[in-house]
């Protein structure tokens, strides 16, 4: 190779490198974009998929009963009337219910469920049985303890127990499947009893049921806790 | 057949941290300590104690119900550390009452095996919680009834005992609940040994000594 073709050729070269330089940081942010879209999970495109809630603007508003925290009472959990346009149709009328109580009270102290968690499916079985499908938030963001677990819960039961009669025990699924327990304490394996007062998680024995505070200040402070870590 | 062992679940470990505070609390770590205390009270009392965990390791459920049920004369207590609750109260748990299957056979399925022993455990539950009430102002003065997943597997009078909480401003708040807590634990499973006794399992033909 003559000297004049090497010169041509190591200017060529030359060019390619700073090309590649200049455009390995647009290259670098396209493959971010893609990884990120690639991890997008299952849950969340199910979520995306999921139609609206429905509004049923032409409902009748009723009164509907939503048990929420005591601030008063650390430890129970209390009655809060709202009025909603509930649906006659016991499936629709169990996803509004539960979509308000997800949505929390005016205090988010009262708060029984995080607040990123979101109801993906509700149905019910010829038997009566409610089953209700919840996204990952539900267990991953519930402050860990059986206190917290057992307030998430019994308020799903006992909102349900007040305002959808037709749905008289309980299953709970998180993200379409069977698990153990919510946060690794409360048995998730089980149905809950909802139209018989909290048959599957009685009250205390005194008569009063001693839940769990509101569990928005723990749910806070976890997680604060984790971002440190 | 009298009660000589006590089953001490120090909950979660390993890679599960169980609840955790803003003050770098892990609930993991907490309860194993407030484990060495529980179990030095309860040899105290004469128990034998065998722990599910010594150090950071995360039996299964049913690994650490499985050395409870290898017992025989034996009581199992798990220690939790929770996220809510007024702090400096302790609260303890048993297992809502539920059907036994009738086997022909008298076995119980595994995933039943606390069933029989549920009137047992409430009253095991009663007699801690009214210890822990003593000590602990602001706690209930009976057990509550929550469906736990570690106890359902459990084939022994079978308690859990949550103390708040783990967030609480230092950890030596907790730290210095731990000898009322070791101490309440052991005096109400003393109380309970009388009581204890063997239930007769659906099934099982009664055997009574010649």
């Amino acid at each position: 190779m003559n000297p004049k073709w090497r010169l041509w050729l190591a200017g060529g070269l030359a060019v390619a490198v700073i090309g590649a330089a200049l455009y390995f940081p647009a290259l670098r942010r396209q493959v971010y974009k893609a990884k990120n879209l690639t991890e997008q999970t299952a849950e969340q495109a199910r979520r995306e998929l999921l139609p609206p809630a429905p509004v049923n603007s032409g409902e009748p508003r009723v009164k509907a009963q939503m048990y929420w925290g005591s601030r008063a009472n650390d430890g129970t959990l209390v009655p809060v009337t709202v009025e909603l346009p509930l649906s006659s149709d016991a499936t629709l009328r169990a996803k509004e219910i539960l979509n308000t109580l997800l949505a929390g009270p005016v205090d988010p102290e009262a708060r029984t469920l995080p607040p990123d968690a979101a109801l993906l499916a509700f149905y019910i079985l010829p038997d009566g049985t409610g089953v209700a499908d919840f996204s990952e938030a539900l267990a991953s963001s519930i402050p860990s303890g059986i206190q917290s677990e057992q307030l998430a819960v019994d308020s799903i039961t006992r909102t349900l127990e007040a305002n959808v009669p037709q749905v008289q025990r309980l299953r709970i699924l998180i993200h379409g499947q069977e698990v153990d327990t919510l946060a690794g304490h409360l048995d998730l394996t089980q149905t809950f009893q909802v139209s018989m007062s909290n048959a599957g998680t009685p009250p205390a024995k005194s008569g009063v049921s001693v839940l769990t505070a509101p569990i928005q200040k723990a749910y806070e402070k976890m997680k604060r806790a984790t971002k440190r870590q | 057949m009298g009660l000589n062992i006590v089953v001490l679940d120090p909950a979660h470990g390993g890679t599960d941290l169980g609840a955790r505070g803003t003050e770098g609390i892990r609930e993991s770590e907490v309860v194993l300590q407030f484990a060495t205390q529980v179990k030095r009270a309860l040899e105290g009392q004469g128990f034998q104690v065998i722990q599910t965990r010594e150090g950071n390791e995360n039996p299964s459920f049913d690994d650490r119900s499985a050395r409870a049920n290898a017992q025989r004369g034996a009581v199992f207590i798990s220690l939790h550390i929770a996220s809510t609750g007024l702090p400096g109260t302790v609260r303890t748990y048993v297992e809502p009452d539920t059907a036994v299957s009738r086997d022909p056979t008298g076995l119980i399925p595994w995933d039943q095996a606390q069933a029989p022993f549920v009137p047992l455990s409430h009253r095991l539950g009663d007699m801690v919680q009214a210890e822990l009430a003593k000590r602990f102002k602001g706690s209930p003065d009976v057990a509550q009834v929550a469906p736990i997943r570690q106890l359902r597997t459990t084939a022994a009078p079978a308690i859990a005992v949550e103390i708040s909480s783990v967030s609480v401003e230092n950890r030596e708040d907790l730290d210095r609940m731990a000898p009322g807590v070791a101490d309440a634990i052991a005096h109400g499973v003393a109380a309970f040994r009388p009581s204890y006794v063997v239930p007769v399992m659906p099934g099982t033909p009664l055997v009574t000594q010649p």
